[in-house]
């Protein structure tokens, strides 16, 4: 939890182009940016008090204190959330600090800040905040809450920021997962001299049915296979695309001098892929895995 | 900005390949709950396909979204499939069988138009694509 809160310059984040859209959506106006700065020496002056409070509070917790293995530690994160929060308010909410934001996110992400702690943090910050700015101001209260709701309006545009980046970091890994599991290693059964059968399970999106080709070309080789049964019974989603997939992979085997069937194609499926135009002569198919088996074996005896 | 697309319940968004299978799936279960029969929930799963990936192959994004309709005592479902990638140039070569911008079949669109019921594409350079295509029950 080290750079927690604390900001540091990066090379990640999206393109500037949206930010002003980004800007829009939450009604930040200039008028609002002026405002958020009138409370930058207020700000300052109380800020080093609220991150003591609000260290107290955090350090309060089990969970929280099992972050910070040394006051150092703790000294350094204090410094950092000092920065960022006078960044704040006066922080010109362009690319750079939008980026800088974003990478305070994945390092948030990383060391398992969730995004309660995070979202807690800065509620703490503003509501302390809030209430000693209209102590100071109690002669002008309606300017007080003026600058109070310019400056939440860009805490929140803050906060989004490394939300996103909470967001975009868990779809990384989901994508990563479904990458993994579409590398499900495709065996290749030999049922007898010449004759091979490839179960297919999962997605065939380009990237496997490539991976496909390779395994189906090297078992060929490796096995001097002469027919091969293809069988596509755990394959989500057969359409156009996938089709096209097997087609090439099919013609590709039989440039190397392997004749392929087709199996696993349920009688729906077929019928729709007839009808939005795919041939059946490109595929050559079997009704079912053992009609296919047999049809690769009358191949062997031609 | 995607914040403000209230969400109708049925939605998918499409960015990726496991957002096909997924779009797949929502259509297919409301084809049955409709009360479609099981080849025609392959038809309309598969066309839902052939959008589902012209979208992640050409566009990068877009949306997915479902809805029963009834007309005239008869009750369907219609498939809206919206981008925002570059759009299609020529509408009407993207109609022939055959024709392709990538390495496909190039069967998509006009295999979709033979297996739906009614077919409406929309576009122009740069502004992105919208298809929506119903499904009547047969009676």
């Amino acid at each position: 939890m080290d750079d927690i809160i604390a900001s540091s310059g990066g090379r990640h984040g999206p393109p500037g182009g949206q930010i002003a859209d980004q800007l829009r959506w939450f009604d930040i106006t200039e008028t609002d940016r002026r405002q958020a700065e009138a409370l930058a020496v207020t700000a300052d002056e109380l800020a080093e008090q609220i991150i003591e409070d609000f260290y107290a509070h955090l350090l309060s917790f089990d969970d929280a204190r099992r972050h910070f293995r040394s006051d150092e530690q703790i000294a350094r994160v204090k410094k950092g959330q000092l920065k960022y929060f006078r960044e704040l308010v006066t922080a010109a909410l362009d690319e750079d600090y939008v980026r800088n934001r974003r990478q305070i996110g994945q390092i948030h992400e990383r060391s398992g800040v969730t995004p309660t702690l995070y979202v807690g943090a800065y509620a703490y910050y503003l509501h302390r905040l809030g209430h000693r700015v209209m102590d100071r101001m109690q002669d002008d209260p309606g300017r007080a809450l003026a600058l109070l709701l310019s400056l939440i309006k860009i805490a929140h545009f803050d906060m989004a920021q490394a939300l996103e980046t909470y967001v975009e970091a868990r779809e990384a890994t989901i994508e990563q997962r479904e990458r993994e599991m579409s590398e499900l290693p495709t065996p290749v059964l030999q049922l007898r001299d010449g004759l091979l059968l490839i179960p297919v399970v999962g997605t065939l999106d380009s990237y496997r049915a490539r991976s496909l080709t390779v395994k189906l070309l090297e078992g060929i080789r490796d096995h001097r296979a002469r027919a091969v049964v293809l069988d596509i019974t755990g394959v989500a989603a057969v359409d156009s695309a996938v089709a096209n997939h097997l087609i090439q992979t099919m013609t590709a085997a039989r440039l190397m001098g392997a004749s392929s069937v087709l199996t696993g194609l349920s009688a729906e499926v077929a019928q729709a892929l007839v009808k939005i135009g795919v041939t059946g002569e490109a595929l050559r198919t079997a009704g079912d895995l053992q009609h296919g088996i047999e049809m690769a074996e009358r191949m062997l005896e031609i | 900005m995607t914040g403000l697309d209230l969400a109708a319940p049925q939605m998918q968004r499409i960015e990726r390949d496991g957002d096909v299978v997924a779009a797949r799936q929502i259509g297919r279960h409301l084809a049955a709950e409709i009360g479609f029969s099981r080849p025609e929930q392959a038809l309309i799963a598969t066309a839902i396909s052939e959008l589902a990936r012209n979208i992640v192959s050409y566009a990068e994004r877009g949306m997915i979204s479902f809805a029963a309709v009834d007309a005239e005592r008869r009750q369907g479902l219609r498939i809206t499939a919206e981008d925002r990638g570059p759009g299609i140039a020529d509408i009407h070569a993207a109609m022939t069988d055959g024709f392709s911008t990538g390495n496909s079949l190039g069967l998509g669109l006009p295999g979709t138009q033979r297996i739906m019921d009614e077919f409406d594409i929309r576009s122009a350079p740069g502004e992105g694509v919208t298809v929506t295509v119903v499904k009547w029950k047969s009676r």
